[in-house]
């Protein structure tokens, strides 16, 4: 369609939904999950690495329990294998569980957002 | 003096002087090359990141739609007027491409929420288990929910883009599968098809009723501008 003086696009945005409370509250989690600037004070420069170590650990630890579900279903573990194993992957997500709370991170703060590729975990 | 810049665009030789931008700074059409490009002149090295900021970036770029479509920059691109004229001469052949897509076009959103009761998977804690067997067996039933959802999402994903294919150019899409609001896409539709789009995006909510559904448009084509990041590698410009 070729624009002109005579053509124009008269259109205004319109915004359609039923439902206008829940994605307003959705839209807010996704602002709230941007990227914000680095401050440059000590207590923030210490949450920030915190937040990128645990978020690393995080991702890491969810690779081992995919690994450990996936060696359990393909049966290579004998049953006290998958107890011991079971129990360390607890006991780590337990010591996570609090070093977030230590830092005062939430499981999302530990989700970054990777643009088109989606969410890291 | 820096230029704060808005957007890039073509076919457009005048623009209203009175028209304010950022700050209330007065917005100019600067002429580069083939193309030009709406500024203001900016006294800081910054932009403040605030609401009104945005709504006036979004303003300027939004005042030209009906004339033509503008290749919209990041929010808060400042650059020198030789930055901003290097980068356009050095990168023109891409410009002409990306201009190519979009021209004649604008962005229409659509977003859908799935009821909290179909998404499956949690990544809560475990506190209550102390069996290593059944904290492995529990993770299994969490991993299974999650391939689930992600096949549900993926399922929704392509179900809209059969909906508008016919009626799209292009599209960028964004699929979340452990969210609620698990699809956002952006679909550049030419600007005689736009009744036609929103008629057959409003015939795809009603066969889908247990997702929610937000259609809104037509915008600028920011999702289909992508100019910013090679802004930022060259200039720094953040």
């Amino acid at each position: 369609m070729e624009l002109s003086p005579e053509n124009p696009l008269s259109a205004e945005p319109e915004i359609e939904t039923s439902h206008p409370e829940e994605f307003v509250e959705q839209l807010r989690c996704v602002t709230d999950s941007l990227p914000s600037r680095i401050n440059i004070d000590a207590e923030g420069v210490e949450q920030g690495l915190a937040k990128l170590v645990l978020t690393l650990i995080e991702f890491i630890r969810r690779l081992l329990e995919k690994q450990a579900v996936r060696r359990m279903e393909g049966g290579d573990l004998s049953p006290e294998q998958i107890e011991e194993l079971g129990l360390a992957l607890m006991k780590l997500e337990a010591k996570l569980q609090e070093l977030k709370t230590q830092f005062g991170l939430t499981d999302e703060d530990l989700n970054l957002d990777l643009g088109p590729i989606g969410r890291l975990i | 003096m820096k230029l704060y810049a808005y957007c890039l665009i073509e076919d457009v030789e005048t623009f209203d002087a009175s028209s304010r931008g950022i700050s209330g700074d007065a917005v100019r059409l600067l002429q580069v090359d083939e193309f030009a490009v709406l500024v203001s002149d900016f006294d800081s090295d910054t932009v403040a990141v605030t609401r009104e900021n945005a709504l006036d970036h979004a303003a300027v770029v939004r005042s030209v739609l009906d004339r033509t479509t503008p290749l919209p920059f990041r929010f808060g691109t400042l650059v020198t007027e030789q930055q901003l004229r290097s980068y356009i001469s050095a990168r023109k052949p891409a410009l002409q491409t990306r201009f190519a897509l979009i021209r004649g076009c604008v962005e229409m959103s659509v977003k859908i929420i799935r009821e909290l009761s179909t998404v499956s998977g949690t990544t809560g804690s475990h506190s209550k288990i102390t069996n290593g067997t059944t904290f492995l067996e529990e993770k299994r039933r969490e991993i299974r929910g999650s391939e689930q959802s992600a096949a549900e999402a993926q399922e929704i994903s392509t179900w809209l883009h059969e909906q508008v294919k016919a009626l799209t150019r292009d599209e960028e899409v964004t699929v979340r599968s452990s969210e609620k609001l698990v699809v956002a896409a952006a679909h550049l539709v030419e600007r005689d098809k736009i009744p036609q789009y929103k008629e057959t995006a409003a015939d795809a909510r009603k066969k889908r009723p247990e997702l929610h559904f937000l259609l809104s448009g037509p915008w600028p084509p920011y999702s289909f501008a992508n100019i910013e990041l090679e802004f930022k590698s060259q200039f720094g410009v953040s």
